[in-house]
């Protein structure tokens, strides 16, 4: 387990490390320049040159580089070039705003998407799979902006149940602040139902179709007995690896949901940082994003290993 | 007039400068209307009581606005334009940013709606005769937000002589101060007065000190930088608490110096968007009391919304579209001409926005101006004409150019109604579509054909200088006429509105001739506001104003 665990950090070291070189070419691959972009179209040449120069971007590319990687090998993120506030208090922020939303849209999605999957499963071919399996991929290929926008204009427009603003001040309470936080998660449940039921859906009719769902029915355990130990322990192995992955998603890479309810998460902030061309708020925030999709992927792993001894031994051979 | 009525006036003009007393000339013999009398009255620094004689003598009576049934107390949630970069007064040059400075900043003076002065910081002030010096005398008894600073003389000189500053990098006044006035050059001259020894003659300077330049917020002499953390300024609010990127809440100035203005309500609670749909489906669902700025493409429902009000501002802000004039086939004016002569400004309106923006005449002295001309004729679509000059320069067939813009707003729209436009007469538009950062970068000043976008000013010279002037920093359509940049230098100087009028009607005529630049419309700014909020004030300038807004009862 130690050497799996091992393999699999120095695997996301490496990945982190080529991820690194990966966005810092990109920002800079970016049209258009730093100085121009903080002093606006019309400021003289000269005085963004000198800009330039103060902010230290028109200095070689390698130099940079090597400037901003050792500046996060100690932990210094740098300060953000538009804002004039350290990158790591912009992130926090946001991460801990994007964490937020991601929990409440994760406690909503995954009871509901496994429950729908084994009940389609169970009713393999009936009305109800037809219902949970079409709706949740016709749900899944809509566009998060288009659901937003309904969902708000049905929602919080015309039946004033759920509040748009969701933001809400930081000393509120943590019910109200959940409260605030539905309307927002609802798109991404309904991306993720579709998805996640689908997985479930196929893990459990794999189950129910093995030899040991066939024993246990034989050897006349209760269906409810099959299904709940016998059935749902071996069909949720997808899943989870499912969940994992869109852990990562749901933290870093929520532009439109972000940007539709105005919420201040790592996703917004990106969004602006590219904009602004914010080098330093784009890179570390990128970097953030990967660190969290790996140790995201690195959790999914370890549980799956745990679920399936037939993974974590499969180094010993 | 009656007698008693004109003995006033008399008595009034005894005491007036030859400057003021021809501006009273001019408005008694009706050659300039109400509205421009107060205007440029307001400008020469002529008072408030003789500016009441005046009108009063001659029959008219000034408006005062009303407040309505505004209760005290309540704050008020605002969307807005996130800030572009790090809240400082001199560093500021978007709206996002200004409008919040203008709540705990104040001005000298306010130029409202109409580009009237309102006396803030200032009480008065005068030019010399030529107009190459100005005198401010400054209030007294104003207290900062922080409660105990008081605002002095010496504040006022710090402040502008920072402002006019060529060292500090991002400087954003010196787009108004360069070769208006340089640093060192505003001195105390008591407790009470102020001077500001310009460069040049300039007739329009208070302008340039009111809240059109929006980066002149009067500061503490001893202020360094920093204000984002501090809020400070003498206005009717101050800071509770600002997280970046994300809201401001400011609470009410309790020690405002204004005693008879104080201000409704309790506080405002400015929350940021990034993304103009969002605030206006937030303001829709309620969860927003005003939406400072919104287009006329994103807010259709706003405009036929019975429950909201429209606050709707005609702007200078505009678009223009340079033809390069040193470039084949550009070279030739009646090339030019053909150009601005074949598109249909009224439709474009209409399409684009609405009906909110004002058809504009290939010049920037737009009509709001007082300045302006506006016996000069009005360029109107003429196809036939259009192309009867293209074969007069010698391309009855047409030609093929790329025309370069930035993704901004209306203005992919609008390249593309000129290139359906000029399709009529034979010439073929490819379009080049960037961001706008890149559009700077790369096309601004080199490209052929071009449209970039200009914001409000609220007296015409910058947009009369940069783009226009032979040696003007951002004349992309590298125009080089001397007769221009003569009649330019007269229009400055011209420090009463009859000596502008007669250099603006040159002016106007000279680039309807000429046409370096197609100018097809300017915007009106549009706020969206509940209908039970009152008395918010807008300028083109973009700052809103919410010292006498509340909640009506």
């Amino acid at each position: 387990m130690l050497r799996f665990l091992l393999r699999r950090v120095a695997l996301a070291a490496v990945t982190l490390w080529l991820l690194s070189v990966i966005i810092f070419v990109a920002s800079h691959a970016l049209p258009g320049d730093v100085g121009r972009r903080i002093l606006g179209p019309f400021a003289d040449p000269r005085a963004v040159a000198t800009l330039d120069h103060s902010l230290g971007v028109d200095r070689p590319l390698l130099v940079q580089y090597f400037d901003w990687v050792g500046g996060l090998l100690h932990g210094d993120l740098g300060t953000s070039l538009s804002f004039h506030t350290p990158v790591a208090e912009l992130l926090l922020r946001g991460f801990g705003n994007s964490l937020k939303l991601a929990a409440v849209a994760f406690v909503i999605v995954v009871p509901l998407s496994i429950f729908g999957g084994v009940i389609a499963a169970l009713r393999r071919g009936k009305l109800l799979d037809r219902v949970i399996t079409v709706g949740g991929l016709s749900a899944t290929a809509m566009p998060e902006f288009v659901t937003s926008i309904i969902l708000i204009l049905v929602l919080s427009v015309t039946l004033k149940l759920l509040p748009i603003s969701v933001q809400v001040p930081p000393d509120t309470d943590p019910l109200t602040q959940i409260y605030h936080l539905i309307l927002p998660s609802l798109p991404l449940v309904l991306v993720l139902f579709g998805y996640i039921a689908r997985i479930t859906r196929a893990g459990t009719i794999e189950a129910l179709e093995s030899d040991y769902t066939r024993t246990a029915v034989l050897k006349g355990l209760p269906w409810r007995t099959v299904v709940i130990r016998h059935v749902l322990r071996n069909s949720l192995m997808p899943t989870i690896a499912v969940v994992a992955t869109q852990t990562g998603y749901l933290i870093g890479g929520l532009v439109v949901i972000e940007t539709m309810f105005n919420y201040q998460g790592i996703g917004q902030l990106l969004f602006t940082a590219v904009s602004q061309k914010d080098f330093p708020l784009i890179q570390a925030g990128v970097i953030t994003v990967g660190v969290i999709y790996l140790v995201a992927t690195l959790l999914a792993d370890i549980s799956y290993s745990l679920l399936n001894p037939r993974i974590r031994l499969a180094g010993r051979e | 007039m009656d007698i008693e009525a004109q003995r006033r006036l008399d008595a009034v003009r005894v005491r007036r400068s030859e400057l003021e007393n021809s501006a009273i000339d001019e408005f008694v013999a009706g050659r300039v209307s109400r509205r421009d009398f107060i205007r440029y009255a307001s400008v020469i620094g002529l008072s408030m009581p003789v500016l009441a004689v005046v009108l009063e003598a001659c029959s008219t009576s000034s408006n005062p606005t009303t407040g309505g049934n505004i209760k005290k107390g309540g704050r008020l949630n605002v969307g807005h334009q996130t800030p572009a970069g790090a809240m400082d007064p001199i560093l500021t040059n978007d709206l996002g940013r200004l409008t919040i400075l203008g709540q705990c900043g104040e001005y000298l003076a306010f130029s409202d709606k109409d580009l009237h002065l309102r006396p803030v910081l200032a009480t008065s002030w005068t030019p010399n005769a030529d107009g190459s010096a100005w005198t401010f005398k400054i209030r007294q008894g104003v207290k900062y937000n922080d409660g105990t600073t008081p605002m002095t003389v010496e504040d006022v000189v710090a402040t502008f002589n920072r402002l006019a500053d060529p060292s500090i990098t991002g400087n954003n006044a010196l787009s108004n101060f360069k070769g208006v006035l340089s640093k060192g050059n505003v001195t105390k001259v008591d407790s009470q007065t102020v001077k500001f020894q310009l460069d040049a003659p300039n007739g329009n300077f208070p302008y340039l000190v009111s809240s059109d330049n929006y980066n002149a917020i009067i500061l503490p002499a001893s202020y360094n930088g920093g204000w984002d953390k501090t809020f400070i300024g003498t206005g009717p609010f101050k800071l509770k608490n600002y997280v970046v990127n994300d809201h401001v809440s400011l609470d009410k100035n309790p020690t405002y110096w204004d005693s008879s203005n104080q201000p409704y309500l309790d506080g405002l609670d400015f929350k940021f968007y990034e993304s103009e749909p969002s605030a206006i489906l937030a303001f829709q669902a309620g969860s927003l009391d005003v939406y400072t700025q919104f287009s006329v493409s994103n807010g259709q429902g706003l405009l036929s919304d019975p429950n909201t009000t429209v606050i709707d501002i005609p702007t200078s802000a505009h678009r223009q579209i340079h033809m390069r004039t040193d470039v084949a086939p550009f070279t030739d004016k009646r090339i030019r001409q053909a150009m601005a002569l074949s598109i249909d400004r009224s439709a474009i309106i209409q399409g684009l926005w609405n009906g909110k923006a004002q058809i504009a005449n290939d010049h920037p002295i737009f009509k709001m101006y007082p300045s302006s001309d506006t016996t000069v004729a009005q360029r109107a679509q003429d196809t036939t004409k259009a192309k009867d000059l293209l074969a007069q320069a010698g391309v009855p067939n047409g030609f093929s150019v790329t025309l370069y813009t930035e993704q901004v707003q209306e203005i992919p729209n609008l390249a593309q109604l000129l290139q359906a436009a000029v399709k009529a007469i034979g010439v073929t538009i490819t379009l080049s579509i960037s961001d706008s950062g890149t559009y700077y970068d790369k096309y601004w000043l080199t490209s052929q054909l071009g449209i970039t976008d200009y914001g409000h000013r609220g007296v015409p010279n910058t947009f009369l200088s940069a783009p226009l002037v032979s040696t003007g920093t951002w004349n992309s359509a590298h125009f080089n006429n001397p007769t221009y940049d003569g009649l330019y230098k007269n229009y400055v100087k011209a420090i009463d509105l009859p000596a502008q009028k007669a250099v603006t009607g040159q002016i106007e005529k000279l680039l309807l001739d000429e046409t370096p630049l197609i100018i097809p419309y300017n915007y009106d700014f549009l706020t969206a506001v509940k209908k039970k909020v009152a008395g918010v004030e807008t300028t083109g300038m973009g700052h809103v104003n919410f010292r006498l807004a509340g909640i009506t009862s």
